[in-house]
């Protein structure tokens, strides 16, 4: 593969005298999914929030497919490719499930209405989500989750981060993002970063796994390899084993 | 004790921020002084008036976490109340300063009764328009009581002058300066002193989390708003000595004590009486020169915009 | 009810309500003249309101209009249909370049900003003598179309009739997907691509401009402007109540209320002269209390009953 997709060099990020994220490194390439983990407060959905746009980085660059972003607004990156999903499930309460996914495709692809409608029936099909002419308060929470991704989709995004959007779902559920996610990381080629708590999610979803202890990069490699971390192993248990 | 304190208070004013405001302040006072007096003593008078109307807005602000537009509405009865005693009792409006303040008190339980409690849970939005109803429905009830004919007391000391030099003042107007620092003493003894003050700060941070402890979060916000309106209750028969009242007199008081909120920062309450220093000389000083008198009333405005613009650099 | 009948009683009341004055007296078609200005604010206010943000301040760039519109044909001869036009134009302009501060801001502080922005207008007009004639203000020699009742129901009901156009588009183009994701989440919608400032500013310009030219018709109308009578708050606190009784969020919300309120307040200011505007005022705080989303949220609730926890 060429240069990858999304390159994240060092970034720091300070709120007040709170350092949140301090020199991470990333990159992403086509076709891979990286997962993100650490224990709670290492920085994780920070990190995601500076590479998205919701705020800037206090330092370090963000490259993506090439161009240089790490100033540019959120709908900006949206409208580049960059896509995320939210930790909490924040979907627009007053569209219903199809306008909410129209969204992306009409802003950050800038598509006339008549396409929006069908890219986002289109995606609706791809993750599994049936009449989605439905209100958001309709919809089961495995629902809302699926209708999340196909909005992110709908912008048309190269690179895809996903928020712990596995909180909250029972195993048969899970799986089924699971199988999701691998299909449209298939079909469109994406790059994904996956910020989870569960584990078996970043074993069977992941090629390989960055690892943050109070914002700080302590491991990167497959998820057996990190799983035996001595490091890791302590950031998540505290203190000696 | 005394020590640590004035230490905290010391490596506070070390903050070059500070040096830079207080120095030019002072520059500004003493220009004033030499060039035109009354603009010092004016402003200072205005200032306390502003700032002593501000602090119960900040009290709601920051622990209630609603902006009640109906704030100067409340004054404007308070006035009216002090009024309405002297018209038809005879009674002076600094006599009727307690049963007024009873009477707003009781004013404030019910508004926060039967409206405002049913709000708090709901977006901001319909909090702001709760409270600009209610604000349109108490200067229409005096209206509709009182008509919209101005309405004044003379009480002999309210024209009490001193003179210094070649400039002569009314005296009256500093009352307001000495109750602003009260108040402001007084809400920060209450919030830092008593046990529901504490709580209410509690609340103001975190209602979830107070709830959690057993703070009765409900009775700290009915509290918390009854003092505010309290407080304009006493300041509005005071208010009456020396203005003349009619409905509407309250909303730029309402608009004039946001912008010193939010000059402030929610949760600063000193920092009222500093942003009301200086809107109050900022004010005095346009009103000074003749034929521009009125642009005075603009005053406000500016200084919220140039908040907003050096708040918004900074962010970005 | 179904979008054949919504058609069919569009058509039956828009007929009745153009052909009005070809068998109603002078005084039902001033009533009209009233109630289609204030229709015209009410929707636009709700406009801007579907962004999420309260504006409290209708009466100030209704107030610009209406100077201008009196201002350009006093001074500079422009005929009257045209003043009006330069009334829009003009209060739109001034909502772009007080819009780059005043957008930035959210909630709480831009609605109060909005209510002071009315105020600062009015200051300026009333002391800026020498241009806009000071406290008495301006009175025109002739009122448009020389007083003919009917060309100024017509007239009058064009403006709400182009607020309401201006409302439709806002609801059927992506304005609609704009405005609301703002209104429901800024960030996720920014994230998605929606250039915030941009939406805003369209939303803040297009209403004040509508204003303006309602406040523009109105002097035309009515033969003057006045300080305290062009910037009044009734000019704001009556579209708010219009359409929080008829319901926020939609054209027809605002028309009913602005029908319903409109109708009222004749009768309301013949029976109490002094104070009827308390009647607005519990409006408001009614609604807000038991019925948020107004008369048309009933008729909404009423046709969807398949709700599911959110309302």
């Amino acid at each position: 593969m060429s240069q990858p997709t999304l390159v994240v060099e060092n970034i720091v990020r300070t709120f007040g005298g709170l350092v949140a994220v301090d020199g991470v490194d990333l990159t992403l390439e086509q076709g891979e999914i990286v997962g993100v983990i650490g224990p709670n407060g290492a920085g994780k959905s920070t990190l995601i929030n500076v590479i998205s746009g919701v705020y800037l980085p206090t330092s370090g660059s963000i490259s993506f497919r090439g161009e240089d972003v790490t100033n540019l607004p959120a709908h900006e990156r949206s409208r580049r490719g960059i896509g995320r999903t939210y930790q909490l499930i924040h979907p627009f309460m007053d569209l219903n499930c199809i306008e909410n996914v129209m969204v992306g495709a009409l802003f950050a692809r800038k598509l006339p209405m008549r396409s929006a409608r069908l890219v986002a029936s289109e995606l609706c099909e791809l993750v599994g989500l049936a009449d989605p002419s439905r209100r958001v308060s309709e919809l089961t929470i495995l629902e809302v989750k699926k209708m999340e991704i196909a909005h992110a989709l709908a912008a048309d995004p190269r690179v895809l981060f996903l928020d712990e959007t596995m909180a909250g779902l029972n195993i048969d559920e899970t799986n089924e993002i699971i199988k999701t996610v691998r299909r449209v990381t298939e079909e469109k080629q994406l790059a994904v970063g996956v910020v989870e708590h569960v584990m078996h999610v970043i074993r069977d979803l992941t090629h390989r796994v960055i690892v943050l202890d109070g914002g700080r990069l302590i491991a990167a490699g497959p998820y057996s390899e990190v799983a035996q971390n001595e490091q890791v192993i302590r950031a998540y248990l505290g203190g000696d084993v | 004790m005394a020590v640590r304190r004035l230490e905290l208070v010391m490596t506070k004013w070390n903050r070059p921020r500070y040096w830079v405001i207080g120095g030019s302040s002072l520059a500004v006072a003493v220009l004033l002084l030499i060039f035109r007096p009354y603009v010092l003593i004016s402003g200072l008078q205005s200032a306390g008036l502003y700032a002593a109307i501000a602090l119960p807005m900040a009290l709601i602000l920051g622990i209630v976490g609603i902006v009640n537009l109906a704030h100067g509405e409340f004054l404007m009865v308070g006035a009216y109340l002090a009024y309405f005693f002297n018209a038809t009792m005879g009674v002076g409006p600094l006599a009727s300063i307690v049963p007024v303040v009873v009477l707003m008190v009781a004013l404030g339980i019910g508004t926060y009764r039967v409206s405002i409690r049913k709000v708090l849970a709901a977006p901001e939005l319909n909090q702001l328009l709760l409270t600009f109803g209610i604000s349109m429905v108490l200067s229409q009830l005096v209206n509709l009581i009182a008509t919209s004919q101005p309405r004044s007391v003379s009480m002999s000391y309210a024209t009490v002058s001193a003179t210094i030099g070649s400039t002569s003042f009314g005296v009256f107007d500093f009352v307001y300066d000495v109750l602003a620092v009260l108040i402001l003493v007084g809400l920060q003894l209450f919030l830092k002193r008593t046990r529901s003050g504490k709580a209410a700060v509690a609340v103001g941070q975190n209602p979830t989390g107070a709830r959690l402890v057993g703070i009765n979060v409900d009775g700290t916000y009915l509290l918390v708003f009854s003092i505010a309106i309290g407080i304009l209750g006493i300041l509005g028969p005071i208010f009456l000595v020396r203005h003349s009242v009619f409905p509407m007199v309250g909303g730029a008081y309402t608009m004039k004590s946001f912008s010193l909120v939010a000059m402030a920062g929610i949760g600063n309450l000193t920092a009222i009486l500093w942003c009301s220093l200086a809107l109050g000389m900022a004010e005095a000083f346009i009103k000074s020169f003749q034929g521009y008198g009125d642009w005075g009333d603009i005053v406000f405005f500016l200084m919220i915009i140039v908040v907003i613009l050096v708040r918004a650099r900074r962010t970005s | 009810m179904n979008q054949r009948s919504a058609i069919i009683i569009l058509i039956v009341v828009g007929l009745f309500a153009v052909t009005l004055p070809l068998y109603a007296g002078p005084y039902p078609q001033s009533i009209g003249q009233m109630v289609f200005l204030y229709m015209s604010l009410a929707v636009s206010w709700d406009m801007l309101l579907r962004s999420g943000q309260i504006s409290f301040g209708i009466a100030g760039f209704f107030g610009l209009g209406a100077y201008t519109s009196v201002l350009t044909v006093l001074d500079l001869k422009l005929p009257p249909l045209l003043s009006i036009l330069a009334g829009g134009i003009l209060a739109g302009v001034v909502a772009l370049v007080v819009g780059f501060v005043v957008l930035r801001l959210r909630g709480m502080y831009f609605a109060i900003v909005t209510l002071a922005l009315a105020e600062i207008f009015r200051v300026i007009i009333n002391n800026w003598a020498s241009l806009t004639g000071g406290p008495e203000g301006k009175v025109l020699s002739s009122v448009i179309f020389g007083g003919d009742a009917r060309l100024l129901y017509w007239l009058t009901l064009g403006v709400a009739v182009l607020t309401l156009l201006m409302s439709e588009l806002f609801r059927r183009t992506r304005i609609h997907f704009a405005l609301t994701s703002i209104r429901d989440n800024e960030v996720v919608a920014s994230s998605s691509g929606v250039n915030i400032t941009a939406y805003l500013t369209i939303a803040f310009a297009v209403t004040s401009a509508l204003q303006g030219i309602t406040g523009a018709a109105y002097a035309q109308v009515y033969g003057f402007v006045a300080p305290d009578g062009s910037f009044s708050t009734d000019f704001t606190l009556l579209p708010l109540a219009m359409a929080l009784l008829g319901g926020v969020y939609g054209s027809a919300g605002p028309v009913i209320g602005a029908l319903l309120l409109g109708v009222a307040s004749e009768f309301l200011k013949l029976y109490i002269p002094y104070g009827h505007r308390i009647v607005y005022g519990l409006v408001i705080v009614v609604v807000i209390l038991f019925l948020p989303r107004g008369i048309a949220g009933i008729v909404r609730r009423k046709r969807a009953p398949r709700e599911g926890g959110h309302a």
